[in-house]
């Protein structure tokens, strides 16, 4: 079964290639928008989008205390209503440095980020204090109303001359799928449309009647799909995040993974007649909605809010005909909302009703994900250790799920036997530089600790304090794996970490 | 000595039985030493070698036809394969040879130098933890007046060898000259899991050359066995030394080969000075820390992890896990490996800051063979509405190319945490044979089998008899580790299934539980 992740349901492939380089075919449509003669001007892509310049520097995971080289991106954001600028969480991921440069006059300025959400991959940017005056005299976006299947969708960009292209299409289709991070599933359009990418930008504002639809996440030149943030998704992080950016509370999730019922030896099995549909769980994530409300693993899962579930696990959209079903929970609900499900559950059908709220990243035993901060790490005289995260081993690149340690891939994929425990984290020791302290301990790595000086480690809190009491001078150090525990000299490895930050390791620990 | 933990196999040595045309995928991989290597340069100190013609009539070509077992379809009788190699002869009528070389054998044929008849031959033993085995045939007078080849000892570093044999399928014998360059620990290839004595020679030992005698002053001083396809070594072969060969003839004495023994623990070096200050050390590096111990091995009971292992038969233990036998510097694990089941081992202990004596009997460790090669054995399996059960080991995992990760945690950890004591066997639903019954169930492929019909499973034998225990049921329900979801199958449409699924698909019969 696949790790606990922060979405609701089963993970689905993440879609081919992102952003690919469009073949030269220039297809041009130079239908720009005339500006109407009244007082106040219509959106356009000239008035209404923004360059949005970033550099961003990602963590190193292997070596905790810096950060890699760091690349910059270009994108076109949305302008909106209180000079605040819409783009892609990925995007400001890990950013060092924003300005928002205007595509006309090329007059630039600062921008911070004052909201992000890297699950649903938006991010709302605004000119630092003082620096407002650049979007002064633009047009913001009004967010549209959701498009239908068959609706004309414009892409808007602007050329490096400053004037605008803009591409019509059709949206063809819309479906559950993940943005960015492979563990997340948001609603996502398909628009068919020949695009031709221009000043290499990485996310493109996507308009409906004059008013914000989308932002496009990628395109594959082979079929001329463009995938697209939906327009629900965009109104709903922006309404949580006017409400009150600072307490965000994000997207909902049950917390649930089900199995489809379309085998009818499993429907009798479980009492479902031939017209019911319905999903059987397989999982319940603990402390999620789904388990405050109730549910159970070998319930089947029949409607959810006012929607019938189908046996695949679908339910039939007003709007977009069948949908999976964790957009009935992220689409129009809120967190905080209660959800009203129908179950069966040995033979009989049962009304429960779930309290929505949302598991964050650092709330998992294994950080699903990470940005915008370095990873916690203490060097005790040259051994390291650091909580286990699905970025860690995500470091080992492409093939990580088999090149990544497996004592650690394992505990990442299951982590139920941990949070037993009560480990609020899986603090290991990731590799041992060779110091006269570790004398003997150079080949260890990748050892999940249990208990230091005789103290329980469930997080790198934990192990630092535990730091603090060794005993006779000397720390004791307890693994789960061979050589299941080692030794310090408590005075040398203090020494010895006085050393290493001569020697340039800049920092010894990070622990916020 | 087993491999107790994950060490992985870091030298990727490869066997030497050169491959008729009929050679499968199987054995084609350790065919990795170039067969176009050029011959070694010739020595300018060069010593006539004693090697006459009578003693080149007692080195045979073997050729063995196999049978080996496809893991996919354990049903089957398996794949034609054969391959050659070298044996020589070492007692009436008794010939030596390497075990890979007649592994899975169904017919196996002795060539004598410049006789073009094949004479058929038997197995008599085949220790495929050391890789080696004895054949004898079934009429013996074209060898009557051969003499054998007679065993000699450890040679030196830096002398010369003649290592002779049959390489590249050569029906011609070959003879190449080197010298020996290494005397150590080394995995022994064919099991994947064994660790014993061996010998580095750089003479050129090339596929084919498996079996044949390394010679010096006409004895023999080894068995050539594996070469080195790292790709990044040249100019290294490797024999399994005489101390090997004669525990090997030793333990047959009795009719019987009894295998390999172990003290089924895993030790940790102890060279910080922290950590011999924490066990109350003094400081004169000697001692070994137990960091693993094995539940169901020789030292079950008498050793517990964190014991400071200090002295074995008498030979003080250094921290680096080295002692000293005979003026030679050999892994601590040299001791047992010279012994035999039942043998007692004397340690001398450091618990609580208190030196213990204890005695233990040595016995061979089971659990680690699910991470060896299997030969000469048939797969088990069970077929039941089209979903097929195995036992988990190295053939199965590697035939199915499994990548499961419940599947590959079982098999890297059943012995390093003890997993077997409550799973004596890991079973495993390998694959679907796609019917009407089974048409939902192919994600459950690799899943391993935790319940069937309430039954918890911890053999194949289990699997096989909750399927078949003759009660009266709806549905079968077998659940998988890790799984919510259960597999379910109607019970009436399973006894309709059954034979119509056996009969599609070419299968002779439902189960075979034993190998």
């Amino acid at each position: 079964m696949p790790a606990p992740t922060p979405d609701p349901m089963f993970r689905l492939p993440r879609r081919g290639p992102i952003l690919c380089a469009l073949a030269a075919s220039l297809i041009l449509h130079p239908s720009f928008f005339i500006l109407p003669a009244s007082a106040a001007p219509a959106p356009s892509a000239e008035n209404s989008i923004v360059r949005v310049n970033v550099t961003s520097q990602k963590y190193n995971f292997f070596r905790p205390w810096q950060k890699d080289a760091p690349a910059s991106r270009r994108a076109l954001g949305a302008i909106l209503e209180n000079n605040q600028v819409l783009v892609t969480a990925e995007l400001a991921a890990n950013a060092t440095y924003i300005e928002l440069e205007l595509p006309d006059t090329g007059e630039k300025t600062t921008a911070q980020v004052d909201a992000v959400d890297y699950e649903a991959n938006l991010a709302l940017l605004s000119p630092l204090a003082g620096e407002s005056s650049i979007l002064e005299g633009k047009v913001p976006l009004e967010i549209a109303s959701d498009p239908r299947i068959g609706d004309t969708l414009e892409v808007w960009q602007i050329q490096d001359n400053g004037t605008a292209r803009i591409t019509r299409g059709e949206l063809v289709n819309a479906e559950v799928a993940s943005y960015f991070l492979s563990s997340s599933l948001f609603l996502s359009y398909q628009l068919k449309a020949s695009l031709q990418y221009q000043s290499g930008s990485f996310t493109l504002p996507v308009i409906h009647e004059g008013r914000l639809a989308g932002l496009l996440l990628g395109y594959n030149s082979a079929d001329q799909i463009s995938k697209i943030v939906a327009t629900p998704i965009i109104r709903h992080f922006l309404k949580e995040v006017r409400k009150d950016k600072d307490a965000y509370p994000g997207f909902p999730n049950l917390g649930i993974a089900y199995a489809q019922t379309l085998d009818d030896q499993l429907r009798g099995f479980t009492g479902l007649n031939k017209d019911q549909g319905g999903v059987y769980i397989t999982r319940v994530l603990k402390d999620s909605s789904a388990d405050q409300a109730g549910l159970e693993v070998g319930d089947v899962l029949l409607q959810l809010g006012d929607y019938a579930i189908d046996p695949r696990g679908n339910y039939d959209d007003p709007l977009y005909g069948k949908l999976n079903l964790s957009h009935i929970v992220r689409g129009n609900a809120y967190v905080g909302d209660r959800i009203p499900m129908k179950i069966l559950r040995d033979g009989e059908v049962v009304d429960i009703t779930a309290t929505l709220k949302r598991k964050g990243a650092s709330e998992y035993l294994v950080d699903p994900y990470m940005f915008d901060r370095g990873p916690k790490f203490i060097i005790l005289g040259g051994l390291i250790f650091q909580e286990l995260s699905q970025p860690y081993l995500q470091a080992w690149g492409d093939k990580w799920r088999t090149q990544a340690p497996f004592k650690l891939i394992h505990a990442q994929a299951y982590q139920e036997p941990y949070e037993e425990e009560g480990r609020e984290k899986i603090v290991f020791l990731s590799r041992v530089l060779r110091t006269p302290t570790t004398l003997g301990y150079e080949r260890l790595s990748h050892l999940i600790l249990t208990q230091v000086n005789g103290k329980p480690v469930n997080s790198l809190t934990d192990l630092d304090a535990a730091l603090r009491q060794p005993i006779d001078g000397i720390h004791h150090i307890e693994f789960s794996d061979f050589p299941k525990i080692i030794h310090v000299d408590a005075l040398e490895a203090e020494q010895t970490n006085a050393q290493l930050q001569e020697l340039g390791i800049a920092r010894i620990k990070r622990l916020d | 000595m087993k491999i107790f933990r994950r060490l992985l196999l870091a030298l990727p040595a490869v066997c030497l039985a050169a491959l008729g045309p009929a050679s499968g995928v199987l054995q084609a991989q350790e065919l990795a030493v170039p067969a176009s290597e050029p011959a070694s340069p010739a020595y300018p100190e060069l010593a006539p070698m004693p090697v006459n013609g009578s003693e080149f009539s007692s080195i045979v070509r073997v050729e063995n036809n196999s049978l080996v077992p496809d893991y996919r379809t354990p049903w089957n009788p398996g794949r034609s394969s054969g391959g050659t190699g070298t044996g020589f002869l070492i007692a009436p009528n008794k010939f030596l040879t390497n075990a890979h070389v007649v592994s899975n054998s169904r017919l196996v044929y002795l060539k004598k130098v410049g006789d073009p008849r094949p004479y058929k031959a038997r197995i008599l033993h085949i220790a495929h933890d050391c890789d080696l085995a004895v054949l004898e045939l079934e009429d013996d007078t074209a060898f009557r007046n051969v003499k054998p080849l007679e065993l000699g000892s450890i040679p030196k570093l830096n002398t010369t060898v003649i290592a002779v044999g049959y390489p590249i399928g050569g029906q011609r014998i070959s003879v190449t000259r080197g010298i020996v360059s290494r005397i150590d620990f080394q995995p022994y290839s064919h099991s994947s899991v064994d660790y014993h004595l061996t010998i580095q020679v750089d003479a050129a030992i090339n596929p084919g050359n498996s079996g044949g005698p390394v010679l010096q002053d006409g004895k023999v001083v080894g068995v050539a066995f594996q070469g080195y396809s790292g790709g990044v070594a040249q100019n290294v072969g490797y024999m399994i030394p005489v101390p090997v060969i004669e525990r090997f003839l030793t333990d047959i004495q009795d009719g019987s080969y009894d295998h390999y023994v172990d003290l089924a623990v895993g030790e940790f070096n102890i060279l910080n000075p922290a950590q011999r200050r924490a066990l109350g050390l003094p400081n004169n590096d000697i001692g070994v820390i137990v960091s693993a111990l094995n539940s169901t091995g020789s030292s079950a009971g008498l050793l517990e992890e964190g014991d400071v292992l200090l002295e074995i038969d008498g030979h003080p233990i250094a921290s680096n896990g080295f002692v000293n036998i005979n003026g030679e510097q050999v892994n601590m694990n040299e001791v047992v490996e010279r012994k035999f089941a039942g043998d007692k081992v004397r340690l001398k202990l450091w618990r609580d800051r208190k030196t213990v004596d204890v005695e233990l009997t040595l016995k061979r460790f089971l659990p680690y063979l699910i991470q060896a090669a299997q030969y000469d054995q048939e797969p088990r399996y069970v077929v039941f509405a089209g979903l097929v059960f195995q036992p988990l080991d190295r053939s199965l995992l590697n035939a199915h190319g499994i990548t499961d990760l419940q599947v590959r945690y079982f098999f890297n950890y059943f012995v390093s945490e003890n997993l077997y004591e409550e799973q004596p066997e890991i079973v495993v639903l390998t694959s679907v044979l796609p019917d009407a019954i089974n048409t939902h169930l192919g994600k459950f492929r690799h899943n391993i089998v935790e319940e069937v019909n309430g039954r918890p499973i911890k053999s194949l034998r289990d699997v096989y008899e909750a399927l078949n225990d003759g009660k009266k049921r709806d549905y079968h329900v077998i659940k998988c580790l890790g799984q919510g979801l259960p597999i379910v199958l109607d019970a009436a449409r399973v006894e309709e299934a059954q034979g119509r699924i056996l009969k599609q698909y070419n299968v002779p019969a439902d189960h075979n539980l034993e190998s």
